[in-house]
């Protein structure tokens, strides 16, 4: 369980996150979700470690995260950091030197699964397939939890359903999964739990499945509720 | 398998209907395996735990039967299988009934002009039948 308790954190005067407290546990996905500068991406950066907070703490299983923990975590950005003149297999002999953790044969399987070309230079890949290759990097990892910012953002509407295939497959089975995305309506019925931020404070959060049952709403239904001023 | 979803009522339901569906169709039969849960969330598109949800659902309705390490079955009781079916359609009637509500109909039209329609729905499905046997 990753586990969020009143994290704060400025740049500079601007207050990105006050005081957002959220659980998400292993084996769920969960999905942050907001307009543009919400805070979703600073909150997955600070569970990485990569931005310091102000106030609060971040626990990933019971404890504070340290090293070797990051091992069990892999976060995704929204940007594939490759450089564009390798081929996708000299990629895949890049992650096998250099992560303990890389799944050769799952980084094999989602290849085919993506209908991606290991001869293929990174830099001419499509928008769509640059996303997918950029979340295999991830899913190929032995990983409990992974953080994926904004897997589906900027890919046509073939690849968000390929992408979104993956998050009813084994290959999510028993992990723990942050995603922020805009792109919710698609993907609402393939989420676990919602939390929705609003200027770096989230305004409601929920079981997606307990929202459709007790009131009858869904997740975007919400959305327009919250997000409507 | 194809399933559309609405957003607004729970996706494990979904399934769960979607499964009643298919007996009452008589797709899925007394007896036949059904899908481990990783193949349904596969098949269906859904979350590996709503598809755990949906069969413990159905498990517990008396719909399919867990014994042991084997795949899961059709139940074969055949009173709950025989409950299914009329449960499916009292639930589109009270569905259609309140959709009408609002219009204030009285109860005679309102059979009359569902057998009107039913026979002319009929008639025209049986006329595409023949026109689909003319052409092979």
């Amino acid at each position: 369980m990753i586990e969020l308790v009143d994290v704060k954190k400025r740049f500079g005067l601007k207050k990105v996150l006050q005081g957002v407290s959220f659980t998400a546990p292993r084996g769920a996905i969960t999905c942050l979700t907001g307009l543009n500068g919400a805070g979703k991406t600073t909150i997955l950066k600070a569970i990485m470690g990569l931005t310091p907070i102000q106030s609060g703490s971040i626990r990933i299983d019971g404890s504070a995260p340290h090293q070797a923990m990051y091992e069990r975590i892999v976060y995704v950005s929204d940007q594939l950091t490759m450089p564009g003149r390798m081929r996708i297999a000299d990629c895949f002999t890049f992650m096998q030197d250099y992560y303990r953790n890389w799944n050769s044969d799952r980084a094999n399987e989602l290849l085919a699964r993506f209908q991606l070309n290991a001869a293929d230079k990174v830099n001419s890949l499509s928008k769509g397939m640059a996303a997918k290759l950029n979340l295999l990097f991830g899913l190929a990892m032995d990983a409990d939890y992974m953080l994926l910012d904004e897997p589906f953002s900027g890919v046509d509407i073939f690849s968000r359903e390929e992408i979104a295939a993956v998050f009813s497959s084994e290959m999510v089975e028993g992990r723990g999964i942050i995603l922020t995305t805009h792109e919710i309506k698609e993907i609402e019925h393939l989420l676990d739990y919602v939390v929705m931020l609003d200027h770096g404070r989230i305004t409601k959060q929920f079981a997606s499945e307990d929202m459709r049952m007790e009131e009858g709403k869904s997740v975007v239904d919400v959305m327009r509720e919250v997000y409507k001023r | 398998m194809e399933l559309l979803y609405n957003n607004r009522d729970p996706v494990y339901l979904q399934v769960v209907r979607h499964f009643k569906e298919r007996i009452a169709t008589g797709k899925l039969l007394s007896g036949d395996t059904i899908p481990s849960r990783r193949e349904l969330a596969g098949q269906l598109g859904i979350n590996p735990n709503t598809a755990q949800k949906a069969y413990k659902e159905m498990e517990e309705q008396g719909l399919i039967v867990t014994e042991g390490n084997s795949p899961s079955r059709i139940t074969s009781d055949t009173v709950i299988l025989g409950r299914i079916r009329e449960e499916l359609l009292t639930e589109a009637v009270d569905t259609f009934l309140a959709s009408v509500n609002n219009i204030e109909v009285p109860a005679e039209q309102l059979l009359s002009l569902i057998r009107t329609r039913l026979e002319k729905k009929q008639a025209s499905q049986s006329d595409q039948d023949l026109g689909e046997k003319g052409v092979t």
